[in-house]
């Protein structure tokens, strides 16, 4: 009870404080004390949303992820660092642990400074794979900044990101253009469904390694086009985000008020301070995270019929016959800055039910039926199928960007039981079956009574019948 | 026979003649069947008093946890139950799929031994019911020798054979709460029960008959042997030309009650009218109704026409008949022959085409010494039982004629079926041992007045009480008498009982050795010696089981061979895949796969019957030989027989042929989660390179296997019973060797070394 309650206030503490679903400590991992001061206005805007954030060097020896075998904070900021290393309580394995664990990482490269190796190799793990060159970049000779970057092109200039799917919401939009300096491109794995691109360079664009100056590497360069990613995000399968940021530089205070002019284009501002703030929104779990709030089932039958009265019913009943009508629902809610909100897919998509028993039996959309103040209800009825044994009702919503909702309920359906079935007399098939036994009962209780009552004619015939 | 021998005394004669005579006999008959029935029980007592009361081997363990429901919830619940803890994600509707006999006869004595106030735990009631129905069994076979033969003594005779011969034992041991418990006493008395009626042609035997044809149905699927003999015996008497009203009232009361008593159970339900192996019945049923008629038309008709009439009749009948019978089979009415029933007639046939009949170790042909281990003296005196039964063969003994060669050609095929060959084994050398010591002993020589007063000459005496008399006279007689030869001298009597009590010594002697050694382990708490003599239990199966029990959640699903589901079910109370109720082959096949093969393809099987634990059996460590290694082969050939392109025997053994564990093991088998799962961390036991297998006695590969998609989560004290845990999937996607590679520090490959063409990522 006490821990409920202490929960319950901790709960509410982070509620009017964060705007993070998760929790708002965040860590803050700089090489260089100074560079604090080039993202003031960055790391402004995350105390405005209710941060705590701590900075930390590398190097520093009471850095720890883990306090007592738990994360010490929810979320971690890397910026890229001047050496090659970044210490022994930042290794790969130790980012995996922090990630298994359900915290946020969000990493910003720079092409100016060294990719260390522990972030190399963890960025293998996810399957984003950098170029392996030191101080590769992203250029494009057609979009870039003819204020700052006019002879190099490595500025890009990038429009909003748009959704690619119709079934995604678009998280990362905003108006304006993007500035990205010096910026490392990511190439992201065919295989693992769990990253997904939030910024891609345009199509005109490739990788390009300065201090190679052979034709080979301009004629084969690491990558191209929107191949590239410029910012990429991946969700773990506990919902836990890893964002690599492709430009540190692009979060700096320079950039955050710079105007920029594309190479035909007129000057305007950049809107890197609100792409920030949405990209760090969504690592740091302000933006779509999902919930899964009370899932109730019920038999839809008989005295139950219709009802939705939880007093009267009888809710989730572990054992269900096979046939029965079933009643389902679900509350979900989805986080919007401060509070949950009810979920409601976009237009495209649906939440779905499967029943089943290693294989689906039923794949079902929901319906929502009823929006509380927190929460959507979904619901299903559905007749289970002809087939006993151990299934499961099970929600599983897995899309770009939401985290993940995975539902599981087990009930068990029995058989009919003997006396479930429907009585003879019932079946009218059976008439006629139940006529001859009461003829054949009847036959035999006259004949006894015609033996019984009549002197046998011959005694030979009696004895040879017996 | 100890009992009445010390009976002797001056008042001999009072006791043993006229109407008071009658009365001792039937009095020191009633004590010897008490001291047989005790006799029987207190042989089957070893195991309780060597270990404790417990539960043993497999079956009995689900038996034992289908009591306890029964028990808890009432009968209609049992009754209807779906047991939603075994066969996951299956299910298996338990209540429509058993024989509930056994557990409602314990369940019925738990309940009235309440009711009457005695505190009984129901564990002991079912641990000792099989001793307390081989009492039963012995008095049923003594009912049923009596009815076969005149001489008193025979009836004993079965009955102590009964009651300590091992091939009834082996099943009935304290703590073997098998349905053969119940079921052999079933069998005989339902035997007993259909003499008697085919003697007295009888309805109200004939219906007891069906009513415990019925209770044996209830109780085991070896009722099919009451079924095939019955109706066999009225058609070889039919054939033989003894068809008469007694066999015809028997026969058709039996079959029509017993038919209607075995749809009771809903595991039988219409089989009896559906299945091939209950056509026999039905067709002997309507065979007799034929006779029955002919015979009727035969009193009503001239003779020359009734030859003709009958040729006709026989024709269509057979014809037609047999052209139903076709249709019917074909049409899939029938149901065509059962796996097992084909591997009667054919032992090669489930090697072939179902092996995991073939894997059952009761299920394998008898190795001919079994015969002499389990039956002793009796299996060369059954011969000439069986031939006494050719002198005078009335009804009764070609039933018994009958009964010993399918019982005999049975037991042969398999080597459970040993139990059905017992009781007749023990009534025919019971019959034989009568005659022998009846001839020798009662016999008098025709010329001898002397020796005819003193065995008074009754032709239907109690040849018991002869023999005693007999053999207590000799004393003081044998100065006085002059030489006679031939069996009618005192020595060939002193040489005849000698010999046969040294037989009966040595019977006696063998029973309580093999009962002792052989048929008295639990199975589930190993015995062993130490050196120094004593002994040393291990308890490897428990000790997991409860492990199980008290570090997992309660609906953790645990996968393991088919051999440990009762005992996970019973013991450790978790759900499993499968179990010794080995309904499904494909379910089972499918275990048989996720064993066999490598990891990357046993996971997504686990995965999707949601299990969290492996169990395998290990006896490399102790030298136990029935472990899951020596079992693998059959998880190989039953996972073959429904996928075999993934699964190929051939590839477990070597180019050579051989199955090998060690560095010349294939690729295959060292690659297969069973493999993997026994010698994991083995090789740490020992300096290196020195790791022993000591059941397959070869040497291990240096290196142990690696297993990545699996924990080890418990291993025994001896290393017996094993335990892993699934791990999850892994949490950034990678597949399980990766992960492990890189909790390792291995570094993966750079992906920019890439050859050929660009992979390219669409979205």
């Amino acid at each position: 009870m006490r821990s409920l309650l202490l929960g319950l206030l901790l709960g509410l503490c982070s509620l009017v404080s964060a705007l993070s679903a998760v929790g708002n400590k965040l860590l803050v991992i700089q090489e260089d004390e100074s560079e604090k001061d080039n993202y003031s206005q960055f790391f402004k805007d995350l105390e405005a949303r209710g941060f705590q954030i701590s900075h930390r060097t590398p190097k520093d020896s009471s850095l720890s992820l883990f306090l007592h075998g738990v994360p010490a904070y929810s979320h971690l900021l890397l910026f890229p660092p001047k050496s090659k290393g970044l210490g022994p309580e930042l290794t790969a394995n130790v980012l995996v642990d922090f990630i298994n664990q359900g915290s946020n990482v969000l990493l910003a490269l720079s092409s100016d400074k060294s990719i260390p190796s522990a972030v190399s190799s963890l960025l293998l793990e996810l399957d984003i794979s950098l170029s392996p060159d030191r101080g590769s970049l992203v250029v494009d000779h057609f979009n870039y900044d003819t204020k700052s970057a006019s002879d190099k092109h490595e500025v890009l200039l990038l429009p909003s990101p748009d959704s690619s799917r119709q079934d995604v919401k678009s998280y990362f939009g905003v108006q304006g253009l993007i500035a990205f300096p010096h910026s490392v491109g990511q190439v992201l794995g065919n295989a693992s469904p769990f990253l997904a691109s939030v910024l891609k360079a345009p199509a005109t664009s490739y990788i390009y390694n300065p201090k190679d100056d052979s034709g080979d590497a301009l004629e084969d360069p690491f990558a191209t086009g929107t191949q590239i990613n410029l910012v990429s995000a991946f969700q773990a399968r506990n919902s836990a985000r890893f964002t690599v940021f492709g430009s540190a530089e692009a979060l700096q205070d320079t950039w955050f008020t710079a105007s920029v002019q594309l190479p035909n284009g007129k000057s305007e501002k950049t809107s890197n301070q609100e792409f920030a703030k949405k990209v760090t929104g969504w690592t740091f779990k302000e933006q779509g995270v999902l919930k899964a709030g009370a899932i109730r089932h019920w038999l839809d039958e008989g005295a139950q019929k219709s009802t939705t009265d939880l007093t009267v019913l009888d809710v989730n009943p572990s054992i269900y016959r096979i046939k029965n009508d079933v009643h389902y629902s679900v509350e979900l809610s989805e986080w919007q800055a401060d509070h949950w909100a009810p979920f409601t897919p976009p237009a495209a998509d649906n939440v779905q039910l499967e029943v089943s028993m290693l294989s689906p039996f039923h794949r079902l959309n929901l319906v929502p039926k009823q929006h509380t103040a927190n929460a959507t209800l979904y619901t299903s009825d559905f007749k289970l199928p002809d087939q006993h044994g151990i299934f499961n009702f099970y929600v599983e919503y897995r899309r770009p960007f939401l985290t993940n909702v995975e539902e599981k309920v087990t009930v068990t359906v029995r058989h009919f039981a003997h006396d479930e079935w429907p009585r003879s007399f019932a079946i009218s098939g059976a008439w006629p079956w139940i006529g001859g036994i009461w003829v054949t009962i009847a036959g035999w209780v006259a004949f006894v009574a015609l033996w019984l009552w009549c002197k046998p004619v011959e005694e030979k015939k009696v004895a040879g019948k017996r | 026979m100890a009992a009445s021998q010390s009976l002797e005394g001056p008042g001999v004669r009072f006791f043993f003649e006229g109407e008071s005579g009658r009365n001792t006999r039937g009095l020191l008959r009633l004590i010897i069947l008490c001291t047989i029935a005790a006799a029987a029980v207190a042989s089957r007592l070893f195991s309780v008093i060597r270990f404790e009361s417990i539960i043993h081997e497999f079956d009995p363990w689900f038996n034992f946890r289908a009591t306890k429901y029964l028990v808890e919830h009432g009968f209609y619940k049992f009754w209807d139950w779906f047991d939603d803890r075994t066969w996951h994600p299956l299910g298996r509707v338990t209540g429509g799929t058993l024989y509930p006999g056994l557990m409602v006869t314990s369940g019925v004595i738990y309940k009235v031994l309440r009711f009457l106030t005695f505190p009984v735990d129901i564990r002991n009631i079912c641990v000792l019911l099989a001793p307390g129905f081989s009492g039963l069994t012995a008095f049923a076979t003594y009912l049923l020798t009596s009815e076969m033969s005149d001489s008193p003594s025979a009836g004993l005779l079965a009955a102590i054979f009964m009651g300590i011969s091992p091939g009834y034992i082996s099943r009935s041991v304290a703590g073997s709460y098998d349905n053969e418990a119940i079921a052999i006493f079933l069998l005989v008395f339902t035997f007993y029960l259909w003499i008697k009626s085919v003697k007295e042609g009888s309805i109200m035997w004939a219906g007891l008959c069906a009513l415990f044809y019925g209770y044996m149905v209830s109780a085991w699927g070896g009722y099919v042997f009451i079924t095939n003999l019955l109706p066999l015996h009225a058609f070889v008497l039919t054939c033989m030309g003894r068809f008469s009203p007694r066999l015809y009232v028997s026969y058709t009361t039996w079959y029509a009650l017993g038919t209607l008593a075995s749809m009771q159970v809903p595991f039988v339900g219409f089989l009896p009218i559906r299945s091939s192996d209950h056509m026999s019945a039905l067709g002997v049923f309507g065979l007799l109704q034929l006779v029955g008629f002919t015979e009727w038309v035969r009193t009503q008709l001239p003779s020359k026409q009734f030859q003709t009439l009958l040729r006709a009749l026989v024709l269509i009948v057979f014809a037609l008949a047999f052209g139903f019978l076709v249709l019917l089979t074909v049409s899939g009415t029938i149901a065509p022959w059962s796996g097992r029933f084909y591997s009667l007639w054919d032992t090669g046939y489930a090697k072939i085409h179902i092996p995991i009949i073939a894997s059952v170790s009761e299920h394998q042909p008898t190795a001919w010494p079994a015969f002499f281990f389990d039956l002793n003296m009796l299996i060369w005196l059954f011969p000439a039982g069986v031939y006494m039964c050719f002198r005078h063969l009335k009804d009764e003994q070609v039933f018994i004629v009958i009964y010993a060669v399918l019982a005999s050609y049975f037991a042969g095929v398999m080597v459970r079926l040993m139990l059905t060959l017992t009781p007749i084994v023990c009534v025919a050398a019971a019959m034989a041992l009568s005659q022998i010591l009846d001839t020798f002993l009662v016999a008098s020589s025709p010329e001898d007045p002397e020796t005819k007063a003193n065995g008074s000459s009754k032709p239907n005496g109690n040849a018991n009480i002869h023999e005693k008399i007999a053999s207590a006279i000799p004393e003081s007689l044998s100065s006085t008498k002059s030489a006679v030869v031939g069996i009618y001298t005192r020595l060939s009597k002193y040489v005849i009982v000698t010999a046969c009590s040294i037989y009966l010594m040595i019977f006696v002697m063998h029973c309580t050795w093999v009962t002792s050694n052989a048929y008295s382990s639990p199975s589930v708490v190993l015995a062993s010696r130490l050196p120094d003599g004593s002994q040393h239990i291990i308890d490897d199966y428990r000790e997991a089981y409860y492990w199980l029990r008290q570090n997992t959640h309660p609906t953790a699903k645990v996968m393991s061979w088919w051999d440990y589901g009762y005992q996970i079910g019973g013991m450790a109370d978790r759900p499993t895949l499968v179990d010794n109720n080995t309904w499904n082959n494909t379910h089972i096949a499918t275990v048989g796969k996720a064993m066999s093969s490598r990891e990357e393809v046993s996971y997504p099987i686990m995965k999707e019957h949601e299990v969290d634990y492996v169990l395998v059996v290990f006896g490399a460590l102790l030298g136990y030989s029935g472990d899951d290694i020596n079992k693998f082969l059959w998880m190989v050939r039953i996972a073959e027989g429904i996928w075999p392109d993934e699964v190929k025997e051939r590839d477990y053994f070597t180019p050579r042929g051989e199955y090998r564990v060690d560095d010349e093991a294939t690729p295959t088998m060292r690659n297969s989660l069973m493999y993997k799962m026994s010698y994991y961390n083995f090789d740490k036991l020992f300096p290196a390179g020195q790791a022993v297998d000591r059941v397959r006695g070869s040497r291990l590969p240096t290196e142990g296997p690696e297993l990545s998609t699996l924990e080890e989560a418990f291993t025994s004290e001896n290393w017996i019973i094993r335990i892993y845990k699934v791990k999850p999937l892994d949490n950034l996607g990678r597949s399980h060797q990766e992960a492990g590679l890189f909790e390792k520090g291995g570094k993966k490959k750079k992906a920019s070394k890439r050859k050929g063409a660009r992979v390219l990522r669409v979205e």
